[in-house]
């Protein structure tokens, strides 16, 4: 009883540890965004408030927070709220999945710090990637918008389109791994002493793709089109509401996405014991917002495709190519 | 143990969802307007009173393949886990159902479902 009351608690800190952290650098993540798109256009970005605009994001979440509440006229109301629950949670519950680093002994207790260490981790993952499309249709066609709804309508293509080639390309791996674990996936790579990435180049050129059109990033960010769509799904939403969906899709998934990069394809921990025993955390950091900051640079850099090349790009050329590439995996992996 | 570490987290995820959604609710200014509620139309008179019509079946079509894809790439994962342990067996069945996959994948093709101007 002690021993269930005792894992209770670990489960509880780590689950009140994680999320809000992960929040957390999702909030500054916006100021690190902002400063960077700012340098690469050779601006200065946030600067007035506080030092180098550090106080930017906890100004913006006052203001936004204090905003009048606006429901637009002829909007379906329960569906109106119900959207944004359906963005933020399955971004969130992506993060329970990912492995931030091995396993480590405090007072004899063995801890991992990973929400939930479950035998369908890329399962779960994937089924939560496919769950946030709800919160687009939702939120677009609850406003009675019809930028929303076109931006809804256009967001919800890309995802599927693009969840297709995601669910093919990452079999690669899991043959290698003969796992969906994502502890046991790292693990499989630090025994073989390879990065998946070496036998998966194809993988992950195509998971980059996935990641960057399910995130909604440029060159895919085909929903928000700022200058036909006014950002699309979310233009009806105000103050907090409308926070809710930048930080889901821009930011949590961004994150759990490049994590779970991190843990297919860059060997998760795997790294030179360069920091001593936080040496493996430092890494999957280090790897995950190297990622990160790639994503980040893309989109301010690239103009965007239309619609009609994404999923076509999607549908014709990255659907068979992973096909192509599952099918070889698979005649290798026998072979050897 | 794990999966009441989900429901935990899905539980915190839910709360901080809920927060965001009725923080305005709470915290925000009470002033009215009669246009605040007006749906984004660029200052025009709205020309539709429902925004909710028809749509592109461009749309329609990748939702019906998406579902002979997505489906399939759900069958798949778990013969990906056990494919070392049902060798040379696995690897036939795998590569005729990708086969018959790919069948449906030209057809849908050559029919021109995969094209988006229709």
């Amino acid at each position: 009883m002690q021993e269930l009351g005792l894992s209770l608690l670990i489960t509880l800190i780590k689950v009140l540890i994680i999320i809000p952290v992960a929040l957390g650098v999702s909030a500054y993540l916006t100021w690190f965004e902002r400063k960077l798109a700012g340098h690469i256009q050779n601006r200065l970005g946030p600067t007035v408030v506080g030092p180098f605009g550090l106080l930017q994001p906890i100004a913006d979440a006052i203001k936004l927070a204090t905003k009048e509440s606006i429901i637009p006229k002829g909007a379906d109301v329960p569906v109106y709220y119900l959207a944004i629950l359906m963005a933020l949670v399955p971004s969130i519950l992506l993060l329970a999945v990912v492995p931030w680093g091995p396993g480590f002994q405090i007072a004899g207790k063995y801890i991992e710090p990973i929400i939930s260490d479950v035998n369908i981790a890329l399962l779960l993952a994937f089924a939560f990637g496919s769950l946030s499309v709800y919160g687009t249709i939702f939120s677009g066609w609850a406003s009675n918008s019809k930028y929303a709804f076109i931006g809804s309508l256009r967001k919800a293509a890309v995802i599927i389109a693009y969840e297709v080639v995601l669910g093919f390309s990452v079999l690669g791996v899991i043959l290698l791994a003969g796992t969906l674990s994502t502890v046991g996936i790292v693990e499989a790579q630090i025994q073989k002493g390879v990065w998946f990435i070496v036998y998966q180049p194809v993988a992950f050129i195509l998971y980059l793709y996935c990641m960057l059109a399910e995130s909604g990033r440029v060159p895919f960010d085909i929903q928000e089109a700022e200058a036909e769509l006014v950002t699309g799904y979310n233009v009806e939403y105000g103050g907090m509401k409308f926070g809710a969906f930048p930080l889901a899709e821009w930011y949590l998934n961004v994150i759990a996405l490049s994590a779970i990069a991190v843990v297919l394809f860059f060997g998760g921990w795997d790294g030179p014991q360069i920091l001593g025993p936080i040496s493996p955390y430092f890494w999957f950091l280090f790897k995950t917002f190297a990622l990160v900051f790639f994503v980040l640079w893309l989109h301010w850099t690239l103009p965007r495709f239309q619609a009609k090349d994404i999923t076509e790009i999607a549908w014709k050329i990255l659907l068979p190519v992973a096909l192509l590439n599952l099918i070889i995996t698979a005649v290798v992996v026998y072979l050897f | 143990m794990e999966y009441i570490a989900l429901a935990f987290a899905l539980l915190l995820a839910l709360l901080i969802a809920l927060g965001q959604a009725i923080l305005n609710d709470i915290l925000g200014e009470r002033k009215s307007d009669p246009l605040e509620d007006y749906p984004y139309e660029c200052g025009v008179p709205l020309y539709d009173k429902e925004a909710r019509g028809t749509f592109k079946q461009g749309y329609y079509l990748l939702g019906l393949l998406l579902i002979l894809f997505d489906i399939e790439a759900a069958y798949l994962f778990p013969w990906a886990v056990v494919f070392k342990e049902i060798g040379l067996y696995g690897l036939i069945e795998v590569i005729v159902f990708v086969g018959i996959l790919a069948l449906g994948f030209i057809y849908a093709w050559r029919k021109g479902a995969l094209n988006w101007e229709l």
